[in-house]
């Protein structure tokens, strides 16, 4: 055995170090394996550890270990396992060198560690980032809501002052107002469209309508404008493009002037032209490409990639009005179809801009043709009464107003939600204006009780509600509890008449 | 006259333990992060009234976000004990009356420091609020990258241990 002692030792001995103690912790013998001690020094003195000795006097346990301790020992450090026995003559101390072991260790732990503590902060900064853009879009929409009172006033009142007898300077002062109005509504909806988009509430509605009536009117709407501005507009479409088709209407006019409105605002002169081909047409499905191309400054070709992003604006246009969420709106819309827009442009020369859209179309059309109102629709006899419930002082001025100016109306004003089923059995009325945020009881739930109501009069009175909240949602759940329609603020009065002529007989 | 009291700083990895510490010993700070495996032990030796001074044995425990794991040895003899989490991170503290309990199981009738640090990362106000919120209350708010309050935590664990002798 001595060749394997000799060996052994060179390979064991330098990595276990055996040290005994007193018991006034002064150390009688040391084998110096790898730590280099001061007999009869105080071991408190070699390393802070140490000092737990004090600790382990008064455990019952024979022997401790200690396991991964750092010792830092003549400016070297050791990760050791550390071995404490009492013995009767004092305390046995062995070292377990591990330093090379532990550092394996180390590493481990030191990418584990690091690892969960990135996937950490990437989550949370994600979700900070989501709560922003969360609290952003319910901030803009919030906002947005409590502009359109004031705003629907505003429209009403210059409608209303419009068919006054004016002066001429007063009339151009009119005008100038209407137009100011249309473009701050035009803006509020748009802002409106874009943080509804990003917040994905935006809910498509498909219906059927008649593409080639659409066609008509923008080729009616444009050609006017491309005359006022010198420009030549060309609307040109495949006459195999079914006539009726499934889609959301308004949200396929909203992606359409948006991009010829831009093509008009950055066209000086030369033509903008609007094309829609047929790509696919199969089943009961049609696939469409829309392509409008415009003469104008075109888009840099660094600025390509962001002219669809919200607030984007050209540096040119920066005189021009427009605050260019209009792309980024026409992406956004897009998306929600499936389908994605793409641009094509040369500096000054023009750009195209295009994409596909897939629609159903019926084969058997359910549409009939629309039946044109008569001007105001009289009742047989005397005025239809109408209820209106509105507590917002403003717009019971201008709704008021605007009932009454069409002389076929009388109109009752409650603003307290409470007393509505009260005046109902006290009076007859024809149909019922309400507005959904009601003090004491909201617009839905008055609803509701009217709709539960024993007598069949008053029960089926009709009822359009009045909201700013035009979500989708919203309305669905207002025509739940039982409104026969929901006409969204700011409202034009057209649209509002209309609709109360609908349901009167 | 010199006292020697054993100080263990505990809870889950990267939370600055080994910062708090270098902060209060060589009032310094680094923004790496080396991973602690098993113990780090220090000294540091405050004075605690004129000619009387405490000497802090300073014991830097691994972090685990399982307390339960802590080696029993490296307890023994505490005489006083920080507990450590994160603000930025709220794996850190989410169960931190759950931790709580495993430390004062481990180490009963001890004085128990509740330190939330990293506190440059964050607007206090909000934090304030954040830790209202989860019912979480803490003894110092603390930064080791700055220095803020550092040496509040040990002062206080000093005084607490200079009057239980
Ligand atoms: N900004 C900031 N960073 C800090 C602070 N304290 C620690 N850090 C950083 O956080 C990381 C972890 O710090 P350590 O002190 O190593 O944390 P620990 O609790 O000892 O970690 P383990 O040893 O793994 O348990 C390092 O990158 C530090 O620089 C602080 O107060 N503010
Ligand atoms: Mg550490």
């Amino acid at each position: 055995m001595e060749l394997l002692n000799k060996y052994k030792k060179s390979y064991t001995n330098n990595d276990i170090q055996f040290v005994f103690v007193n018991d006034s912790r002064v150390i009688l013998e040391s084998d110096q394996a790898f730590l280099k001690l001061t007999i009869g020094d105080f071991i408190y003195n070699t390393h802070p550890f140490f000092e737990c000795l004090h600790a382990l006097e008064n455990t019952p346990e024979e022997e401790t270990t200690f396991n991964c301790v750092h010792l830092n020992i003549h400016d070297k450090e050791y990760t050791t396992d550390i071995k404490i026995i009492k013995k009767i003559d004092g305390i046995l101390l062995v070292l377990h060198n591990l330093t090379q072991h532990y550092l394996t260790y180390q590493s481990i732990a030191q990418s584990r560690n690091e690892s969960i503590i990135n996937g950490e902060l990437i989550i949370l900064k994600n979700s900070e980032l989501e709560e922003r853009e969360r609290f952003k879009n319910s901030f803009i929409q919030n906002f947005s809501h409590e502009l359109r009172n004031p705003l629907t006033n505003i429209i009403s009142i210059t409608n209303i002052i419009a068919n006054t007898e004016l002066t001429g300077e007063q009339k151009n002062m009119i005008n100038f107002l209407r137009e100011s109005n249309a473009n701050l509504k035009l803006m509020l909806e748009d802002i409106l469209s874009i943080s509804m988009i990003a917040s994905g509430k935006l809910q498509l509605r498909n219906k059927e309508f008649n593409i080639y009536e659409l066609f008509n009117l923008l080729r009616f709407t444009y050609g006017a404008k491309a005359k006022e501005k010198g420009l030549e507009f060309t609307l040109t479409s495949d006459i195999k493009i079914p006539e009726y088709v499934e889609g959301d209407y308004l949200r396929i006019y909203q992606i359409l002037t948006n991009l010829l409105d831009n093509a008009f605002k950055y066209t000086q002169d030369g033509s903008i032209n609007f094309n829609i081909e047929l790509n696919q047409k199969r089943a009961n499905k049609v696939s469409l490409r829309f392509k409008i191309s415009d003469t104008g400054i075109g888009i840099p070709q660094e600025k390509l990639a962001t002219v669809f992003n919200s607030f984007t604006q050209l540096k040119t246009a920066e005189q021009q009005n427009g605050n260019g969420l209009g792309l980024a709106i026409v992406k956004g819309l897009l998306q929600q179809m499936e389908s994605d827009i793409k641009v094509h442009s040369k500096l000054n020369r023009g750009s195209t801009f295009y994409f596909d859209i897939v629609l159903k179309y019926p084969l058997h059309p359910t549409i009939k043709p629309d039946i044109k109102e008569k001007k105001y629709k009289h009742k047989e006899e005397g005025k239809f009464k109408v209820l209106l419930v509105e507590d917002d002082i403003h717009l019971q001025t201008t709704l008021f107003k605007i009932l009454i100016n069409t002389e076929v109306f009388f109109v009752d004003l409650i603003n307290d939600g409470a007393k509505v089923i009260e005046e109902l059995v006290n009076n007859s009325y024809d149909i019922i204006l309400m507005d959904i945020n009601l003090p004491n009881l909201s617009g839905d739930k008055i609803t509701h009780a009217i709709r539960e109501f024993p007598f069949k009069n008053i029960k089926k009175i009709p009822i359009i509600g009045l909201t700013a909240n035009a979500y989708e949602d919203d309305i669905k759940a207002y025509l739940k509890a039982g409104m026969n329609a929901v006409v969204p603020k700011p409202f034009d009065h057209d649209v509002l008449l209309k609709t109360m002529f609908k349901y009167l007989k | 006259m010199q006292t020697s009291k054993k100080i263990v700083i505990l809870g889950h990895f990267g939370v600055g333990k080994t910062s708090l510490i270098r902060r209060f010993v060589e009032d310094s700070f680094s923004d790496n992060y080396k991973v602690s495996i098993g113990v780090h032990i220090t000294k540091k030796v405050v004075e605690i009234a004129a000619g009387d001074s405490m000497s802090l044995i300073l014991w830097d425990l691994e972090g685990t976000d399982d307390l339960e794991t802590i080696r029993n040895s490296y307890l023994l003899g505490t005489h006083g004990v920080i507990f450590v989490f994160d603000v930025t991170r709220p794996s850190t503290f989410q169960n931190i009356n759950t931790d709580l309990k495993i430390v004062t199981e481990k180490l009963p009738n001890i004085p128990l420091l509740v330190i939330g640090n990293k506190t440059d990362l964050v607007v206090i106000k909000e934090l304030e609020e954040l830790l209202n919120k989860n019912q979480i209350s803490t003894d110092f708010l603390t930064s080791a990258k700055t220095g803020d309050a550092v040496n509040d935590v040990f002062l206080k664990l000093v005084n607490q241990l200079n009057g239980a002798t």
